[in-house]
């Protein structure tokens, strides 16, 4: 089944272009370390915020929407459409690191920060969607 | 995780262990959207599902591996971005609340959104606890 095996080759690309920014963020991000003034005077505490995933997020959004236009615009065949939505924009995007670094910051009691997480990643992901549906529509 | 001067980027065994994982966790999503289809209008039960289950998963190997932080990293790599971020989406729920703001299936849609953040948000939750308690070392009292 040739719809599968492009599911999975897609799917694979995006699980590793993930890793990747993942793994680019993890790097950088832990080299700033913020003085707090919560946290006794002067301390440097690291604030990681899970920006890797907002980004590949809203990227997955885009490529979902954009898999959606070609489809409907341009006679994109099924298994290709497949291949981009299910297995790109799936394997790039990640629903459980979303929640899992929610309940990380909600642990360390960064009510706000946990709350922007979740908002910032469906208004965003949601505009970047339309955008990728709109793009594509309108060549 | 490794030493401070090395590169950002992972060794290859880890990329492999992601490409692996990635590659069973996206045919395993594929292939419950094919046994399970969803219909066109109503809340997309396969992917909800999914998301809530590997939310669970992930939580709970992550509060684990802080417990035990010898656990080899190509293995966090591939259990973790590699299999359950692969096997969740974000981005499929997204396009559906597109699709169904675009019916005009209000009531649907937010049952859908409110469904996959409450039950997400509470499965991380619960599995970060458990993960806790399975990843304390035996014999500890706290």
């Amino acid at each position: 089944m040739i719809a599968a095996a492009l599911v999975g080759i897609f799917g694979v690309a995006g699980a590793l272009l993930r890793f990747g920014i993942d793994s680019w963020f993890a790097h950088h991000s832990s080299r700033q370390t913020v003085r707090a003034g919560n946290h006794g005077a002067g301390t440097p505490v690291r604030l990681h915020w899970p920006w890797a995933t907002l980004l590949v997020n809203v990227a997955g959004c885009f490529i979902i929407g954009a898999a959606h236009g070609l489809t409907v615009g341009l006679g994109l065949g099924a298994e290709w459409q497949a291949a981009l939505a299910t297995g790109l924009a799936g394997g790039l995007t990640t629903f459980s690191s979303w929640t899992t670094a929610t309940v990380r910051l909600l642990s360390e009691e960064r009510l706000g920060s946990a709350a922007v997480n979740v908002a910032a990643n469906l208004v965003l992901g949601l505009a970047a969607a339309a955008a990728g549906i709109a793009l594509v529509s309108a060549v | 995780m490794s030493g401070p001067k090395t590169s950002w980027m992972p060794r290859a065994g880890a990329w492999l262990a992601v490409a692996a994982g990635g590659l069973a966790g996206t045919e395993l999503r594929y292939v419950l959207g094919l046994v399970f289809p969803e219909l066109p209008g109503s809340i997309p039960w396969t992917t909800l599902s999914i998301n809530v289950a590997g939310s669970f998963i992930l939580a709970a190997l992550t509060t684990v591996w802080m417990a035990r932080p010898r656990t080899p990293f190509w293995l966090r790599a591939g259990l973790g971005p590699g299999l359950l971020g692969s096997f969740t989406t974000f981005s499929a729920v997204v396009f559906s609340l597109d699709q169904l703001v675009r019916e005009g299936e209000h009531g649907v849609w937010t049952a859908y959104l409110g469904l996959s953040v409450v039950l997400g948000l509470a499965a991380a939750g619960l599995g970060w606890r458990t993960g806790k308690l399975v990843g304390r070392p035996t014999g500890s009292r706290q």
